[in-house]
């Protein structure tokens, strides 16, 4: 009975995370294509929402563990996984309130190492593979995504320059529709993908399915795909104002060159089995389409705002999933903890959005800036 | 030295010469597009017809090479 609760609470507490990562990485597909007006934010959300859920049916190959060879898999519990949901799920949430986009995979990964790391010790963290598989690529991937999007960019000048503005950026619209559907889809496949991984393995830990016969129920699937395409729908207006204006200032073939350069990153990193994170590459490639033009057009302070919210990710994300995990425990190893700390932060959710509802609306479509 | 050791090199090396060939080769490809379907229509304007049919031949090359890039990126999602 007790492990059925704490199942239940896992099982919503990841569908509550794949809906902040919605939300969250709403801006990486759709914020260029809103401030160049390629698209109506509705317009641009609704697609972005239908192609995620369309794109969480396309591949189950990848619906593996999060945090694999990163973490000692034998050791992890339901309970180390619903920790490090609470802090993946609050750092997403901490990073939407200031408007810094960030990367939920790291949350996640970053949650469960802390998790990890307050349950069983340093020991059960491969430090090696969380510098390969996680530092590095961080690294990697905004710089690559800058040079192919400040490269593009200059090609796009240089044979449109001397056309008349308005058919190039008829032209540079429509084809932000076509590069903004293949993000959305490229994300709805990667992402969606990390809840339906970790929502099979707490059935694998609870008996359910037999751990030498890893599928992904049709369930799991459908309702990982509906929450991301929901928090997609919900919109994170804050980031994608910071993603698509506050940055830099785009025109149409800057958006099209950042989310061209985005999508063959995104698609090429996948191909060859280097994960790089939605969230880096598309800034890196809002960044190289701006300073591309002009290095004074980037604002600078807003970038190295987003950058050390990148640094700080993982550790933040652990150390509430760590202390998330301390928490659970102090209620004793059954259900009772995660029922506690579940109820916390629904408190603390709501106590947050009360006071910014009396404050004033919240930022919208209709009144983002 | 720690770095040196976790960095796959070869693999970093594909993926950011992929991402430069695909990336930069759309953007070249819609460029060329949209000069393609601007000039045809002002050549056309002009009833200059071979040269908007060879504008509009550019345009249409162009186009199925973004569209052949688009669908790449599809198989990609779907066989990895």
């Amino acid at each position: 009975m007790s492990s059925d609760v704490t199942l239940i609470i896992v099982i919503a507490t990841a569908l509550a995370f794949d809906f902040t990562n919605g939300f969250h990485d709403t801006a990486n597909v759709v914020a260029t294509s809103i401030s160049t007006r390629a698209l109506s934010p509705r317009i641009a959300v609704g697609l972005a929402a239908i192609l995620n859920f369309a794109g969480a049916f396309i591949s189950l190959e990848v619906a593996a563990t999060v945090a694999k060879g990163i973490v000692d898999a034998d050791a992890i519990t339901p309970t180390i996984v619903f920790a490090g949901l609470i802090g993946a799920i609050a750092w997403n949430l901490i990073t939407w309130y200031f408007g810094l986009p960030s990367s939920s995979s790291h949350a996640l990964i970053g949650g469960v190492v802390g998790a990890m790391i307050a349950a069983v010790g340093t020991s059960a963290v491969d430090g090696e593979s969380l510098l390969a598989k996680v530092a590095v690529p961080a690294l990697v991937a905004p710089l690559v995504a800058f040079s192919v999007a400040g490269l593009a960019i200059l090609v796009a000048y240089r044979i449109v320059g001397r056309l008349r503005p308005g058919p190039v950026n008829r032209g540079f619209r429509l084809g932000q529709v076509m590069s903004g559907g293949l993000l959305a889809l490229a994300h709805g496949t990667n992402d969606a993908q990390k809840t339906m991984g970790i929502i099979t393995l707490a059935l694998i830990a609870h008996g359910d399915i037999a751990a030498d016969n890893f599928h992904v129920p049709t369930w799991v699937v459908v309702s990982s795909a509906s929450a991301i395409a929901l928090g997609t729908y919900s919109g994170g207006w804050r980031i994608i104002r910071t993603m698509g204006s506050r940055i830099i200032k785009m025109d149409t073939a800057q958006g099209f060159s950042a989310q061209g350069a985005g999508s063959a990153v995104i698609l090429a990193s996948s191909h060859f089995g280097y994960p790089l994170s939605t969230t880096h590459v598309i800034s890196g490639g809002v960044m190289g389409a701006g300073a591309a033009r002009r290095l004074s057009a980037v604002k600078w302070g807003v970038a190295g705002n987003m950058i050390v919210a990148w640094i700080l990710t993982i550790p933040m994300a652990g150390g509430i999933g760590g202390a998330a995990y301390g928490l659970t425990r102090v209620f004793g190893t059954g259900s009772l903890g995660p029922v506690v700390v579940s109820l916390l932060c629904l408190g603390l959710i709501g106590a947050v959005f009360g006071r910014r509802l009396q404050r004033g609306s919240p930022i919208t479509a209709g009144a983002r800036g | 030295m720690i770095l040196g050791s976790v960095i796959d090199w070869e693999t970093l090396g594909k993926v950011a010469l992929a991402s430069l060939l695909a990336g930069v080769g759309v953007t070249l490809a819609f460029s060329l597009a949209i000069v393609g379907a601007t000039r045809m229509a002002e050549m056309r304007r002009n009833g200059r017809g071979i040269e908007a049919g060879a504008y509009a031949t550019l345009m249409i090359v162009a186009l199925a090479v973004s569209a052949a890039a688009v669908a790449f990126g599809v198989i990609v999602m779907t066989t990895k």
